[in-house]
Order: C-alpha cells, then structure tokens, then sequence
C-alpha cells in the first residue's frame, strides 16, 4: 500500500479538525478563567456554528464524492455530510440546554463542553469514515467523551455508576468490533470499505467473514441499543445528567445508524439482502422486530419519566431498523431513513430539554408523580411537551407521524410479504406506545401537584423549547423541503 | 517458522480468557485488565495475519489499538476513581444503585 499524503484533503477534513481545535480552546479557557459559571457552552456554541458553516459550504459546493482523501481512510458525501449537520445542530441545542442545567447543578463548565465538541468530531471522523481503521478511530473517539460526559455529575453517585457501567460494557464491544474487523482483514486483506465491497459478496460464506461481521454487527448493535444488547441503555440513560441524555439519545444514536448504514448496507451488493438469498436481512429482521417490541413493553412499566424515555429511544432504534433493511435493499431509498433520524433527533432533543428543565438543585423530579400540575403552572412547556409525545408516538401535525409515514411507504415500496409483516409489527408497536407517551401528558394537565415545581429560568432552556417545538410543527405539516435535503444525501453520492 | 494458525489459534485464547475474566472477575481493575487482555489478543490476531500476507498494514493496525487502549484505560480509571471517591469500593457487584 503506497501513501502519499495530499495537503489538498486537510481542508476536506477542516469542521472536524477545527471542532477538535475548539475543544482544546474552550478548555484553556476555562483554565485560565475559572471552572463555574462562566457560560463556556457559548463559546463552544461559536465553534459549532463555525464548523457547521464549513459543512454547509462543501454541501453547497458539493459536486462528486471524494473518496480518496488521505489514501481512502476519509469520504466525502452528501451522506456523511448531512449526519454532520444533524450532530452540530444536536450539539448546539445540547449546548444551550447545558448552559442552564450546568449553573443550576454546579458543575464544572469547561471539560463538559470540551468533551461534548470532541465526542461531535469523533462522530463526523465515524460517517466520513472510508476505511474500517478510521472508522474505529472516531468511534473511540466520540464514546470515551461521551462515557467521561455521563460520568460528569460532580459528587453524583447515580452518574458516576452510569458511566462506569457505560464505559465497561463499550470496552468490550469495541474489543469484539476490533476483533470483527481482524477477522475481515485477515481474509480479505484490506479494511478499506470501497475495497471490501467488492470482494466480500464473494466471500460472505466463509465462516471467517462471518464471525467477523457478526462481531462487528453485535458491537454496532451495542452503540445504537439494538436488543439483545441493550441492556445498558436505561443505566446508562437515567443516571447521565439530563443534556447528555439527550445527547447520547439524537446524536449518538444517529451517528450509530449512520456508521451502520455505510458497514452493513454499503458493504453488501443488494443480492446479498433480499430474502432467500444469504439471508443479512432476516438478521435485520428479527433484532428489528425484538428491539422495538421488547423496547415498547419495558417502557410501559417505568414511573420514571427519564428511564421512559431510555427505553422509548431503544424502541424507535427498532424502528430504524426498517430503515436499514430498506436502504440495503434500495439504496437510493435513504431519505425516508435520514428524515426519520431528524424527525427523532429533533423530537427527543426536546423532550430531554423539557426534562432537564424541570428539575432544580439537588432535584431531579423525573417521576410522574413529579410532574402533576405543571400545564397549571407553565402550560407553555407542558404544551411543548404534549408535542413531542405526540411526535414520538407518530400522531399527526407532528415530525413523527411523517417520519413513520415515508418510512413504512418506503418498507412497503418492496411488495414483499416479509416486509408488509415488518410494518404491520411495527405500526401495531407504535399503537402499543401511546400508552406510555399519554402517560406524562395526562399527569401534567389532569393532576394536581403538591407543590409547584422551581423549574429552570435560564432564556436558554426557553430557546431550545421554542426552535425544537417549531422545527416538530414545520417538519409535521411541511415536510417538502426537508426530504428533498434528505433525498440528496445519498452514500457515495 | 511459527504456522500462522497456531500464532492466530493463541490469540483467540487470548481473546477468550479476557473475556471470561470480564464476565466472573468481580474486582473492577481485574475487569479492566482483562478488557486490555482481550485487545491483545485482538492485536495478536492482526499482527499473525500481517505476517501471513507479508505486509505491515496489520501492525500499524495495532499501533492503533494499542494508542486506543490506552486512552481507554485513562477514561476508565478516571471514572473509577470518581467511583471509589464516594463508595470506597472496587467490587462490580457493589456499584449497582440503578435496579428497577
């Protein structure tokens, strides 16, 4: 393998180099201007929305995919771009969400933001990946921030257990990814993805190959909370501090599928997929059916109002599923699948903001009986989270319920019986959930609360409510232009 | 020379005995110690197959797990000393307050 290395790829990879850059920065900063405080997340917000004008530029400037930047270790599509911009906006909402929630429980500001801008370039390196090595390489990147974020709550018990058993768990699932793509390696000889994709139809018989994708399937499965490897999630998610939460359930979920999405649908022809054949999708099949249902049945049980919400975001993990069944059928179906993610990314990050909006020092109040009365109180928020139930749970005008709808259009564009059963478990999963999204509604508006809860009063909570609330209406009754964005981004287009 | 298989047949045993140290060892740097075992045997893995196909890519390879481990096992105590500071305590089945 010859490398020469171009100076011409460096500017390719400028908004992940610049993010990495920033982190350092923010952290000098708040070593020299004290920890507490000192609204950091604005700063890190700047970085973001600077990098984030670096991805629109090459979106806009966009003309043929460059693949073989740095030897090929490094892509750039319209796909991996669009991910980019999911994860900075999702940054930028987790940053202003942070920036009250922060003050309120006294942490130290500076390592959170630093930590919550490298984990956003471990993401980019994870979708522009073009080799198995680089791939690894951002994935590491963007978990041990995110295990160091959960463990972040400053004398928490409850967080620093998260993070432990967060962290013990991912180490042994990227053990198992590396092991996977050893395996790959030693049969194939190469990591590269575009390489791989050629010969590995040829080879997916051999047991070699198989053990190795399993592997890699079983780690990737752990990173986006597929069952039977989920079993972390509602830990990990319910002692997390509240932005994070939201964090790990919009971008680092999206960033999973993205990674999934290019390993398993852009490493195998179409053949290797349909039904009959060697058989990838009834694999898909089946975690995507046991991940939403099992999903769905444990969240009907939890009082508490976080750990729901964990187990609401495994659920829609199985509904994204479909999405890669879909795309590894039919590629040029993607859009369906990235608006599904932006419709879910949008909608959690709100519901997160709302939940980290109502607890107050010391406080978490994330029980239902915590939010009794609170439309009585703030019915503003209690609408807003009306909303984003309701986009959950898919119900019309809201970004969920086109979400659910272009993706089971998609699932059903096959004409195939497996997948017709495919969506009709999964629309009768979607009535099974309403139970749980009603949950939260009917406390706030038909209960009466104890004492009135001393919610966040920071403007920035406000924001995050106001821009994700109008971004569910506008995806929920205009949903054009956003899938037309969606539709373009195509991998290797 | 050492076949390739017996180098690869190690590192999968390698491989293995972290992992069983994951699963029955209850003392948390044990437990850490063992995930690195299962890297190694990883390592092993690409580095037998590098030799196999008489190129160094597998190697560099390894560099890379090795750079990754470490990083790792920063985070991983950092976080364990965050632990022990409010529980004095390294036992796995101790760190369990979220049960529902």
């Amino acid at each position: 393998m010859s490398f020469s290395l171009n100076p011409a790829d460096f500017v390719h990879l400028a908004p992940v180099l610049f993010l990495t850059v920033w982190a350092c920065l923010v952290l000098l900063a708040s070593a020299i201007g004290g920890g507490h405080g000192r609204h950091y997340g604005l700063l890190a917000i700047l970085g973001l929305i600077l990098s984030g004008l670096g991805v629109a530029l090459s979106w806009v400037q966009h003309v043929q995919p460059a693949t073989d930047l740095f030897a090929g270790m490094m892509v750039v599509d319209r796909f991996a771009l669009f991910l980019d911009m999911i994860f900075i906006i999702a940054g930028i909402l987790t940053a202003l969400v942070a920036d009250a929630y922060l003050e309120e429980h006294r942490f130290t500001e500076g390592e959170f933001f630093a930590l919550l801008l490298l984990s956003i370039s471990g993401m980019m390196m994870m979708v522009h990946a073009g080799d198995l090595v680089m791939f690894v390489i951002g994935l590491e990147t963007m978990s041990l921030a995110i295990y160091a974020l959960v463990a972040s709550w400053p004398g928490q018990r409850r967080s620093a257990e998260a993070g432990f058993k967060y962290f013990l768990m991912g180490a042994v699932a990227s053990a198992f990814l590396l092991y996977g793509i050893a395996l790959l390696y030693g049969v194939t000889g190469t990591t590269n993805l575009a390489k791989l994709a050629g010969v590995i139809n040829g080879k997916a018989g051999e047991p070699l190959v198989l053990v190795g994708m399993f592997m890699i399937l079983g780690a990737m499965g752990f990173k986006v909370a597929l069952v039977p490897f989920h079993m972390w999630t509602p830990d990990a998610y319910e002692g997390a501090p509240t932005p994070v939460t939201g964090f790990m359930a919009a971008a680092v979920k999206a960033a999973g599928f993205g990674a999934l999405l290019r390993l398993v649908a852009g490493l195998f022809s179409a053949d290797a997929w349909t039904f009959g054949s060697t058989g990838w999708i009834n694999i898909f099949w089946v975690l995507s059916v046991l991940t939403m249902t099992i999903g769905n049945i444990s969240a009907l049980r939890q009082n508490n109002v976080k750990r729901m919400l964990a187990y609401s975001s495994i659920a829609h993990a199985g509904y994204l599923l479909i999405g890669v069944v879909v795309v590894g059928l039919d590629p040029s179906q993607m859009g369906a699948v990235l608006f599904y993610v932006v419709a879910y990314a949008v909608t959690t990050l709100g519901a997160f903001a709302v939940v980290a909006w109502i607890g107050s020092r010391d406080v978490e109040r994330t029980t239902l009986e915590d939010w009794y009365g609170v439309a009585k109180h703030h019915p503003a928020v209690a609408l807003a989270m009306m909303l984003f139930l309701f986009s959950l749970g898919g119900l019309p005008p809201t970004a969920g319920f086109f979400a659910k709808f272009y993706l089971f259009k998609a699932a059903l564009s096959f004409d195939s019986p497996q997948m017709l059963t495919l969506v009709l478990i999964a629309i009768a999963n979607s009535v099974v959930s309403m139970y749980y999204y009603l949950r939260p509604i009917v406390a706030m508006y038909f209960r009466e609360g104890a004492s009135a809860p001393k919610p966040l009063t920071s403007f920035s909570v406000y924001w995050v409510l106001g821009i994700t609330s109008a971004l569910v209406l506008i995806l929920g009754m205009a949903p054009d232009a956003t899938l037309a964005w969606a539709a373009q981004a195509l991998m290797g287009g | 020379m050492v076949p390739t298989g017996y180098v690869l047949v190690l590192a999968a045993v390698l491989f293995l005995l972290g992992l069983v140290g994951v699963v029955l060892r209850r003392n948390v740097i044990i437990v850490m110690m063992s995930v690195e075992l299962m890297l190694n045997g990883v390592n092993m893995t690409l580095i037998g197959f590098a030799r196999a196909r008489g190129e160094m890519f597998g190697q560099a390879f390894s560099f890379m797990i090795i750079a990754l481990a470490a990083a790792e096992a920063a985070v991983g105590l950092a976080i364990l000393v965050a632990i022990f500071r409010t529980r004095r305590t390294v036992n796995v089945d101790e760190i369990s307050l979220m049960r529902h």
